[in-house]
């Protein structure tokens, strides 16, 4: 399991790596797709298959071909050269920024842990307790979702409403067309 | 985008343009095959999220998919003409108005907001849960092909876009 771990997150690494420095966009595209698939098998590893479901679906699916759909108006890079030239100061930045965010990992509960907060908590006992007898759905997370938590869920979707009427507001249309 | 030749006897030094869409034989037959069944599973992934992983969301994508596979194989043009544009923003619009007021009949029925007992049916719960996530599938199936017909429009449509 930790061989496989280990290995999901090389993966994933050089993906995010190939998605920056290489310099055609068709490429980075590419790997960034992957980088994603590898993020989803991550999820369904780290057993939250709803959230490895949804960034395969959006991630690795529906971004990939947006992006696609948006560089048809690009040119391929003229040259030799397969890598970008790397910028020292974002790379600094970066790296500065990554080490900041790596000092809180300590902080953080081991993977599955029967201390962690969220096991322990009373709400968490209370939902898998009455989920099934009060919501009569066999899927804890969609009972919290479409249930006790309903109201919030009504807010996501609406985000995904806005999200398509934004876009008919800024092309100034009235259809997706 | 018919001037676009994306083949190998296109020199290096010049930058060439991307084309858009090539009338493939393979990519036509296999989304002929493939599309009915990632439907279903779309469906599948919407109606049995309330008994294992996936729901409203999740199922939305997949169905939505459905439609980018389509655009990508016969041609975004016909299958945007095959959809209908204002069908799209009426399904939209029917998803969210039709979540919201699940919630507020649940409140005038006497119960709180998303409270589906409040319904007084057998299995209210189950029932009223599977419908918010129908509504939920219908509302991002229909953005994510928005986005897509709204990208793909912006591509031949010059300055405008």
């Amino acid at each position: 399991m930790i061989g496989l771990e280990f290995a999901l997150l090389g993966f994933v690494f050089a993906c995010a790596l190939a998605t920056a420095v290489l310099r055609d966009v068709l490429g980075s595209i590419i790997a960034f797709a992957a980088y994603s698939l590898g993020i989803a098998i991550i999820w369904v590893v780290l057993q939250a298959p709803d959230v490895g479901l949804t960034e395969a679906a959006v991630g690795a699916g529906v971004t990939t071909v947006l992006f696609l759909l948006t560089i048809t108006k690009t040119v391929r890079p003229s040259g030799e050269r397969t890598l970008e030239r790397l910028d020292l100061p974002a790379l600094g930045v970066s790296v500065v920024l990554v080490g900041v965010l790596a000092t809180t990992l300590g902080a953080l509960p081991p993977i599955g842990g029967a201390e962690t907060p969220v096991a322990t908590s009373e709400v968490t006992g209370y939902y898998l307790e009455h989920a099934y007898k009060e919501a009569g759905v066999k899927n804890a997370v969609t009972a919290v979702l479409a249930a006790y938590r309903g109201f919030d869920t009504l807010g996501e979707a609406v985000v995904v409403y806005s999200a398509g009427v934004g876009i008919l507001v800024v092309l100034q249309r009235e259809v997706f067309a | 985008m018919s001037d676009a030749h994306p083949t190998e006897a296109d020199a290096e030094a010049e930058p060439t343009e991307r084309g858009a869409y090539v009338e493939s034989p393979i990519i036509m037959a296999t989304v002929r095959v493939v599309a009915p069944f990632v439907f279903t599973f779309g469906l599948f992934i919407m109606f049995h999220g309330a008994d294992s992983s996936g729901g409203g969301f999740q199922g939305g994508v997949i169905v939505g998919t459905v439609i980018l596979m389509l655009g990508i194989a016969f041609g975004i043009e016909p299958t945007r003409e095959w959809v209908d544009p204002s069908t799209l923003v009426a399904i939209v619009g029917v998803g969210t108005l039709g979540f919201v007021s699940i919630g507020v009949a649940t409140v005038a029925l006497g119960g709180a907001f998303l409270d589906y007992p409040a319904f007084g049916i057998h299995h209210a719960s189950k029932y009223g849960i599977e419908l918010v996530e129908l509504l939920i599938g219908v509302i991002v199936a229909g953005i994510i092909t928005g986005l897509f017909f709204a990208i793909a429009g912006g591509m031949e449509g010059g300055e405008s876009a």
